[in-house]
């Protein structure tokens, strides 16, 4: 019998705000994370807007100490973990030892530190360089400086795989506890703006505004052309139940599956490209144990990408047919962007605190579906309804289709 | 009861392109360290590397990622690996139960540093040009899923130089849980002047040769290449006829949670990672009868490797084979325990231990038996294998022969 696996803390530091509770008051008041850049000089480029991480104060979560030599997505993922952390009640001296691990998915991890390093090189004297410089050389590095802050002995882990990376460090850490591994796991997500990363998406014309004409992040939306990228990190506390039950600590919610599908380097038919999508959802399901009409609400990927949302609406209706309207679908990356290797775990803190409070978050940016697209999208405001069981869907540029089903604790 | 098994290897390494090439190399105890050549190091204090020779990809790709990145490495090793597996031209598998994992460190940073070099102004002029060379690291697996065929869930391990044994271990989970038929695993690296800067200015780089377990051990030598290892379901390895090469029958995951560069110097995470591997294995230390240390050649981690050996196997350690393959072929980072994982299939083939070269002066604090020099024929059915990264990330995995 695989053990349980509950969620008893959460974390985000995310563009509508730095802690999980601004974070979701944002999605419920239906505001905007995405703004003109500040952190890159765009003056050469068409897309302009992104969801930049503003004001946030690592000291109150990191101490002082140090913090200069630290980069932003390790201050990012830090204070995400310290508040996650904090919200669980468990103990940070080092006392779990073994007993708590870290996964965390990260697309390119600390690539735009490392190339920094690498200017640094090529302009002066490569023998003077500091060695302090050189602690974020390893695409890894900031989960190394979270090992060590927070003392964590057990399996540390950090998992790429595109825009799915989050998702599958979550399915990762669970398994880990289901194995035995741990009885605690911090796991989710990071990623950094950096120019590096705008020109990877900029040169591959995934980004909104790209042409010219309206820059949106308009999910499942006429007007969509592209995504507005984003920044942030988003912190789960899994725990085994048994331990999290003896301690008494306050269980935000289950992990009950994962299906994960791949149709990766292949020129595959848009046809192929929709079933892997909804077998995902079938494999996370049937993994769960859970039929899609007991399913409550639904976490879409969808991010304004012209090609993807509609992949991704499709697979939606060949999974339920003629009950579609049935399922509510919120779509949370109208208001923080596409936060791409963190992006899954931002979806799950946003589900999960829908679970907690019987309140679905809708779509902004929207002003007319497809004529085909029969879903029913969460829009104008919030929508109140009681929910038990939720399906996080979560897709990547390559291939990766990644789906979980998170459950209210019974 | 549930076993993973290896069906098939590859590699590409300093001292040979391929399995036969390489496996030479190792019992002659063959030196691949040699004068930098990819990048210009009189601004160093050091110049020398363990560089991959002479490679060429016979074949013509008609994917042209391939032809400048670490793809090229990896994508050789995974071809080698697949045509020993006999799973090359298999038709009959459900493609959806194959998975991927390879670990790396740099990933696509040896591209990214070529264009910069070429042309400094780039940096703020046409910028753009040299990152639309860069790949995100999961275009790895992307490359290898469409040449091999493969459909099941695919991840990148950036876990510095445990990377490849963090890919076993992903893969080894989703075998035993019957969620995969057959895992592609391994890792590989190039050597980025970045990566070279970065030890360099730690003072953790050889001047002239890698020397783990030496008093006068001066530090590690940076490597470059690819391991790949076909880990299947055993009852799956079994119906389809595969020759299978060894069991993979554990691993055991640690961090120090210590500090950034420096091992714990008890070794609590290393001890921790090796006892946990061998429970998961079921094997008794006692049984255990080689040891593939990841004995860099720093000061630091061989000897608090050593300590951390005796700690778990207590007086038993003297007698343990236990050499350091990075004397040869230098520290290959993300593709290290991926390499080094590959060797230890190798030595339960062959039963013979490659040595731990340029061994001159014995060091009282690293007084196990390290193979020194010479190659050396012994009867061996169970073998762990070590990384221990910076950041104090550890990862052991433990190969035996299938019984």
């Amino acid at each position: 019998m695989k053990k349980r696996v509950v969620i008893t803390g959460m974390g985000a530091v995310s563009p509508l705000g730095n802690t999980k509770e601004e974070f979701w008051n944002g999605l419920v008041g239906g505001k905007s994370g995405i703004a003109p850049m500040v952190s890159l000089d765009l003056s050469s480029y068409k897309s302009k807007l992104g969801g930049e991480i503003r004001d946030l104060q690592p000291e109150i979560h990191l101490g002082k100490k140090g913090l200069r030599y630290l980069n932003k997505g390790t201050l990012f993922l830090g204070s995400a973990t310290k508040m996650a952390l904090d919200d669980s009640k468990l103990p940070q001296d080092g006392s779990l030892e073994d007993r708590i691990g870290i996964v965390i998915g990260s697309s390119l991890g600390n690539f735009s530190e490392t190339t920094d390093y690498f200017y640094e090189i090529i302009r002066g004297n490569p023998s003077e360089l500091s060695p302090m410089l050189s602690y974020d050389v390893a695409l890894n590095s900031s989960i190394n400086y979270v090992s060590v802050i927070f003392k964590v002995k057990g399996p540390v882990r950090t998992v790429s795989a595109g825009f799915t990376s989050s998702l599958n460090a979550i399915e990762d850490a669970s398994r880990m506890i289901q194995n035995g591994m741990a009885k605690v796991m911090i796991a989710g997500g990071v990623e950094q703006i950096s120019i590096d990363l705008y020109l990877i998406f900029y040169l591959r014309k995934y980004l909104s505004g790209i042409k010219g004409g309206l820059e949106i992040s308009a999910p499942f939306d006429i007007q969509r052309n592209g995504f507005i990228m984003a920044e942030g990190s988003y912190i789960i506390i899994l725990e085994e139940l048994q331990h999290a039950l003896e301690r008494g600590a306050v269980i935000y919610g289950e992990i009950k599956g994962f299906g994960n599908t791949y149709i990766g380097g292949k020129n595959y038919s848009t046809l192929e490209r929709v079933s892997s999508v909804e077998k995902a959802m079938q494999e996370a399901l049937r993994n769960a144990a859970i039929k899609k009409e007991d399913l409550d609400c639904m976490s879409a990927n969808a991010s304004g990408c012209k090609i993807q949302d509609p992949i991704e609406a499709n697979a939606i209706q060949f999974l339920y047919g003629e009950d579609v309207k049935h399922i509510p679908i919120s779509a949370i990356k109208s208001n923080v962007g596409e936060s791409y290797g963190t992006a899954g775990a931002a979806q799950l803190v946003s589900t999960v605190m829908s679970i907690n409070t019987g309140i679905i978050p809708h779509i902004i940016n929207h002003a007319e579906k497809e004529p085909e697209n029969n879903l029913n999208l969460v829009l104008g405001k919030p929508l109140q309804k009681k929910i038990n069981h939720a399906i996080i869907n979560n897709m990547d540029y390559e291939g990766n289709n990644m789906c979980m089903v998170v459950s209210r604790f019974a | 009861m549930a076993k993973v098994v290896i069906t098939g290897l590859g590699l590409v390494t300093p001292v040979g392109t391929g399995l036969k090439k390489s496996w030479e190399s190792f019992i002659q105890g063959r030196d691949g360290a040699n004068e930098m050549k990819s990048f210009d190091t009189s601004l160093y204090k050091v110049h020398r590397s363990c560089e991959v020779k002479d490679f060429q990809l016979d074949v013509e790709l008609e994917n042209q990622i391939i032809e400048n990145t670490i793809h090229k490495y990896v994508y050789y090793a995974a071809r080698e690996a697949m045509r020993e597996s006999g799973l090359m031209d298999d038709r009959n598998s459900d493609r959806e139960r194959f998975g991927i994992a390879i670990g790396t460190l740099a990933a696509e940073l040896t591209p990214f540093e070529r264009l910069l070099r070429k042309d400094t102004s780039l940096k703020n002029n046409g910028f753009d040009k040299i990152v639309a060379a860069v790949y995100p690291p999961n275009s790895i697996t992307s490359i290898l899923a469409k040449y091999f065929n493969f459909e099941g869930p695919a991840m990148i391990s950036l876990n510095a130089c445990s990377s490849g044994n963090h890919a076993i271990a992903w893969a080894y989970d989703r075998l035993m849980d019957n969620k995969l038929d057959v895992a592609m695993v391994g890792g590989g690296d190039m050597i980025p002047q970045t990566e070279f800067t970065h030890f360099h200015n730690l003072k953790a780089l050889a001047p002239d040769k890698c020397q783990p377990f030496d008093k006068n051990r001066k530090g590690l030598m940076i490597g470059e290449g690819a391991g790949i290892l076909i880990m299947e379901r055993y009852e799956y390895a079994k119906k389809r006829g595969a020759t299978i090469i060894a069991e993979m029958a554990g691993y055991g995951l640690s961090c120090d949670g210590f500090h950034m560069t420096a091992p714990h110097p008890e070794g609590d995470g290393a001890v921790k990672c090796m006892s946990d591997a061998l429970k998961m294995a079921k094997i008794n230390p006692l049984d255990i009868g080689y040891i593939n240390a990841h004995g860099t050649g720093t000061p630091h981690n061989d000897k608090t490797e050593t300590a951390a050996i005796k700690r778990v196997f207590g007086g038993r350690a003297y007698k343990i084979p236990c050499s350091s393959t990075k004397s040869m072929i230098g520290h290959l980072m993300g593709a290290a325990s991926a390499v080094e994982s590959v060797i230890c299939c190798l030595v339960l083939r062959h039963g013979i231990i490659p040595p731990t070269i340029n061994y001159e002066t014995p060091d009282p604090e690293c007084d196990l038996d390290i193979v020194p020099n010479v190659a050396r024929e012994v009867k061996v059915s169970r073998i762990v294998n070590n990384s221990f990264a910076f950041g104090g990330n550890n990862a052991t995995t433990i190969f035996s022969k299938l019984e």
